[in-house]
């Protein structure tokens, strides 16, 4: 009785992990085939047409190259980023994946996760590098060496309401941050919402912080914060806040702007509900697809952020970022040069095309149809000096305290000054010195 | 504890000698427990003993650990502001959920009843958010909940009343309290699954007893009902303030946890500094010590509760 | 006589039975809400959802729930959730219960130290452990037993989780059944295994069916374990499915409604069929008081 038992609780439990198993036998465990280079690549374009275009260049190229078997594993951002983390604790790193650069790429370059692929890039008397945007391509470097190459580049800009400025009669774009607090007090007086913001996605708003740091302490005093023989506590930084808190002060966000998510900020823009919103190259698009009318603003417009007044930073400087494919330590040659011909011109304009990004590379720009990208390829391109977003930047708790802390003006419970200590505590802890 | 020696001696028939019968059930009981300690020591105590090594390292999640810090950790943690904040709000959902949500549960658990036409579709439906994914929870919710009064329904129902709209999620007052009710539109179907599990075992007869004794509605519940669910309540308190400390899903996706940490819990905290801000061993420690009050709680509890088995009688 | 009973019965029942089914009836409105609204959405646009969610839908977009349906990728999660749901509820249902019954009904060394340590489970949810918990799949993994992005490698995680609550509430169940039962099936010659076999399980099939359902509920829903575990979006479970309709920079809600309110029939129509067997089931345990 009691073997019978055992065979019978033993036969369920075989049965349970073959019926689990049957369907994926070999997926893991096959290595591919002898002659075969298997090439593994995340990417989190989950939508089409990027999802289409990716799958087509990788079976192109494996048509081309019947050696390579390219695995491409498709995850949405915040998934991507939680099963990255996962799979990097133990040192195990994809061949190529998504990447924004900064501090998390140079995060996974000190711990020997990433391979150096400067000396492909200078190759053939630096064939492959000088296709690149150096601003765009110096997103993926730490020291002088190349570690990915981006694919997608741009700027943070305001994106307005043309008909909602006319209703306010305001004639022309702000030039300066006195102008653009004047434009907001009109739209306010015609009774318009002037600005929509995601503060339940607090890098929406912090946006706006680190646009007047960059206009007022330009280049040189983030820089010297950076190498900390400045801090983040010195007056640009708080003239910085002290300004944001004159532009919350005026109340010109929608209802409930501390906890919209970026999806809502959008969606508030896109149907009318607000004039002017910041936001990077992907806002039309998504103002668009979270619209009522799926069409978005009618007559969207868009300028730089202003200028203040005895700023030292230029009006062009630029702070924006955009995507790119870091390299694992283990590609193979195969995996890189896969990854040049993803970034080859014919590609990129592809890439531009559809809408999916504005190209880096030198001349696929003119695949860029539709004029709001090509008006952030042109502030891009003419920018002296480009800044990547903060909070990608900086060391991730670094830009997490400007995160939270920023958001702390929005809710009106931290001064400026504080906001900028805060800041800098986390800058003196987590920032070493050069 | 039920106590049934494994050789009954009271038994009159022929068997094995004792010393083998011992053996072989010491081999059966193993085979028994097997498969479950297998997968719980390599799933579960191993995870915990490693959680316990990374809390002590500054660890940033790639490759190895190798700055050992001692217990640098923990004395960052409990002196942030911002995790003191997340165990206040952890305390706030706890004591919301026991003088609210349990006795809702309560309450609808007694009207459905035992003899109520119809309370199968009532139970049905109460149980129904039990049913569905907390992420579906969360979103459902963050929509109701929409500050302006023509996307957000309940706003829209508060303005349609002449009441104020309130930015339920963005104000840093009520986003606790907008929380809370949507893990009690989640959670209360199961404790008053539990509770009606335990009110078919009463058995009419007591209460009719009373009832003719004189005794009113409440005084019945209150005296006859109530007492004799003390099982089931019990073990719903100690499921409630488990799931209250390990929260995560549901703020989330809706809040992450602000803003400026006014929804923050444990969880959300450990998943902020330890995952999206790559600090895990300083989130491993986040960890640790939530499973500490944890256990400390279940210890508290079962000596309150003087029932060692204190879910026993689901 | 029979008639003077009757009315006053009958009037003393009729005033707190209205009141009864009102405030039930509004509960129920209440629980219905957000549910409406989902649905709803699942038959609107994203932009609709975002102006107006609580609109009614007009048009409805079919579409969305149809361009789903018509895809394979839809029913290759079905049918992957399914084997994953089938398996870690049986696994767990059968691993739990030689465990509960053991720690009921017999007596041996280390037994408390056992209960204490299964009890632990309850205070380290998965959500926390994830880390570790891959850590350990990779390394059986390298020992040539392939658990990462596989199935199977879901599954025993899910049971491992499933471990603590679930033998904890069996015991309850185990223990509830009287103890005169066992020495009967002694004297008839049973040993402990063929007690369990023969007397105890046919005895608690009501309750094992409960617990069942409610592990069926958490593997169903699950998404952290299967996103860790997985790589090949041919393995992919429903919970995994939503991913594809959120983009970087935004998501398109109205595809994840009806993507979620599809996802959820199969336990909702199982639910609404076997209520009444998981109250039973779940009531049987209660006895002890």
């Amino acid at each position: 009785m009691r073997n019978k038992l055992f065979k019978l609780v033993s036969i369920l439990m075989i049965a349970m992990f073959v019926l689990a198993a049957a369907p994926a036998p070999a997926v893991y465990a096959a290595p591919a085939k002898a002659d075969k280079v298997k090439i593994t690549w995340w990417h989190i374009s989950t939508k089409d047409p990027a999802l289409s275009d990716w799958k087509k260049m990788a079976d192109d190229y494996m048509k081309a190259h019947p050696n390579v078997e390219i695995e491409i594993t498709v995850l949405e951002n915040e998934a991507f980023k939680t099963k990255l983390t996962t799979v990097m604790q133990s040192g195990e790193v994809p061949d190529i994946f998504q990447s924004w650069g900064g501090a998390g790429l140079s995060e996974q370059i000190d711990a020997g996760l990433l391979k150096d692929i400067t000396a492909d890039l200078d190759a053939n008397n630096g064939e492959w590098r000088k296709t690149f945007a150096p601003a765009a391509l110096a997103v993926f470097a730490k020291d002088g060496k190349n570690y990915g190459v981006p694919w997608d580049m741009g700027a943070v800009t305001w994106w307005y309401n043309k008909d909602l400025f006319a209703k306010a009669k305001i004639d022309k774009e702000p030039a300066t941050w006195s102008e653009f607090l004047a434009d907001v007090k009109k739209l306010k007086d015609a009774g318009i919402t002037p600005i929509s913001v995601g503060e339940g996605h607090t890098w929406t708003g912090m946006h706006i912080w680190s646009y007047l740091a960059t206009r007022i302490g330009g280049e040189k005093a983030f820089k010297a914060a950076l190498d900390r023989s400045g801090s983040f506590a010195d007056p640009a930084f708080v003239k910085a806040g002290e300004e944001l808190k004159k532009l919350i002060d005026m109340k010109p966000f929608q209802e409930g702007f501390l906890s919209a998510t970026h999806d809502e900020m959008q969606a508030t823009f896109g149907n009318g509900e607000a004039a002017m919103e910041l936001g990077g190259q992907w806002s039309p698009s998504v103002q668009a697809a979270n619209s009522k009318d799926k069409k978005g603003v009618k007559n969207l417009g868009m300028f730089g952020f202003p200028a203040v007044e005895g700023g030292a930073g230029d009006g062009s400087d630029v702070v924006g970022g955009g995507n790119g494919f870091a390299i694992g330590k283990n590609a193979s040659p195969e995996a890189i040069d896969f990854v040049k011909y993803l970034t080859n011109k014919d590609n990129q304009t592809i890439i531009a095309a559809s809408g999916t990004g504005i190209p880096v590379v030198a001349g696929a720009e003119a695949g860029l149809k539709d004029p709001n990208m090509k008006m952030v390829q042109k502030t891009f391109a003419s920018a002296k000096y480009f800044q990547l977003y903060y909070d990608q930047f900086l060391p991730s708790l670094v830009g997490g305290a400007i995160n939270d802390n920023v958001q702390k003006l929005f809710a009106g419970t931290a001064s400026p000054e504080e906001v900028a200590k805060a800041i800098e505590a986390s800058a003196a802890e987590n920032i070493t010195k050069k | 504890m039920q106590s049934f020696p494994t050789s009954p001696n009271v038994s009159k028939n022929p068997r094995p000698p004792l010393l083998s019968r011992k053996t072989k059930d010491g081999l059966g009981i193993a085979l028994f427990l097997a498969p479950a300690l297998i997968l719980f020591v390599l799933f579960l105590i191993y995870p915990i003993i490693r959680s316990v090594y990374y809390s002590t390292f500054n660890w940033n999640g790639l490759g190895p650990a190798t700055k050992y810090i001692g217990i640098n950790n923990y004395i960052k943690i409990l002196s942030d502001k911002v995790f003191m904040q997340a165990v206040q709000n952890v305390l706030v959902i706890i004591v919301c959920s026991l003088a609210i949500q349990l006795p809702l549960a309560m309450l609808l658990a007694v009207l459905v009843g035992r003899d109520l036409p119809g309370r199968g579709i009532f139970r049905t439906i109460f149980f129904l958010p039990y049913v569905l994914s907390e992420v579906n929870a969360a979103i459902m919710w963050m929509l109701l909940f929409n500050a302006n009064p023509q996307r957000g329904l309940i706003n829209g129902v508060l303005v349609a009343l002449g009441l104020p709209a309130v930015a339920w999620l963005a104000d840093m007052r009520v986003v606790l309290f907008a929380i809370f009710i949507t893990l009690t539109w989640k959670y209360f179907g199961f404790h008053m699954l539990l509770y009606l599990t335990g009110l078919q075992n009463i058995p009419t007869e007591i209460e009719e007893a009373a009832r003719m004794d004189g005794a009113n509605a409440f005084q019945n519940f209150f005296y006859i009902t109530l007492p004799l669910l003390s099982s089931p309540i019990r073990t719903s308190v100690y499921m409630s303030v488990l799931g209250s400390i390990q929260q995560f899903i549901v703020v989330w996706i809706m809040t992450g946890g602000g803003p400026v940490n006014a929804s923050e819990t444990m969880a959300t905290y450990m998943y902020r500094f330890g995952f999206v801000r790559f600090q895990l061993g300083y989130g491993s420690a986040v960890t640790i010590i939530m499973f500490i009050l944890c256990v400390i709680f279940s210890l508290i509890y079962q000596q309150l509760t003087k029932k060692p088995d204190y879910l026993t009688g689901l | 006589m029979q008639r003077v009973l009757i009315t006053p019965k009958w009037m003393r029942k009729a005033v707190p039975r209205f009141f009864q089914y009102l405030i039930l009836i509004i509960a129920s409105i209440l629980i219905f809400v957000p549910i409406v609204i989902l649905m709803f959405g699942s038959v609107k646009t994203t932009g609709q959802m975002y102006s107006r969610p609580y609109d009614i839908p007009n048009p409805p977009q079919w579409d969305n729930i149809i361009n789903i349906l018509t895809t394979p990728a839809f029913w290759g999660m079905m049918k992957n959730s399914l084997i994953v749901m089938i398996s870690t509820t049986t696994g767990t249902v059968i691993i739990c219960a030689m465990v509960a019954f053991v720690l009921a009904r017999l007596e041996f060394r280390g037994k408390n130290f056992i209960f204490n340590l299964f009890t632990l489970g309850l205070m380290f949810p998965i959500n926390v452990a994830i880390l570790p918990v891959y850590f350990v799949l990779r390394q059986i993994t390298q020992m040539g037993i392939p658990l990462i992005n596989t199935l199977i490698g879901v599954i025993l995680v899910q049971i491992a989780f499933q471990l603590s609550g679930n033998i904890l509430i069996l015991k309850g169940f185990f223990t509830a059944v009287p103890t005169e039962l066992q020495d009967a099936a002694y004297i008839d010659g049973c040993n402990n295994f063929d007690f369990f076999w023969r007397i105890m399980l046919p005895l608690v099939k009501p309750s094992l069916a409960a617990v069942a359902a409610l592990v069926m509920i958490v593997s169903w829903n699950d998404l952290l374990v299967p996103l860790i575990v997985l790589n090949s979006n041919t393995l992919w479970t429903l919970p995994l499915g939503t991913m594809q309709f959120q983009g970087q920079y935004g998501q398109d809600l109205a595809l994840i409604s009806a993507f979620v309110m599809l996802s959820s029939i199969p336990t909702i129509v199982f639910y609404f069929f076997a209520e009444k067997q998981i109250v039973a089931g779940l009531t049987a345990g209660a006895v002890k008081g």
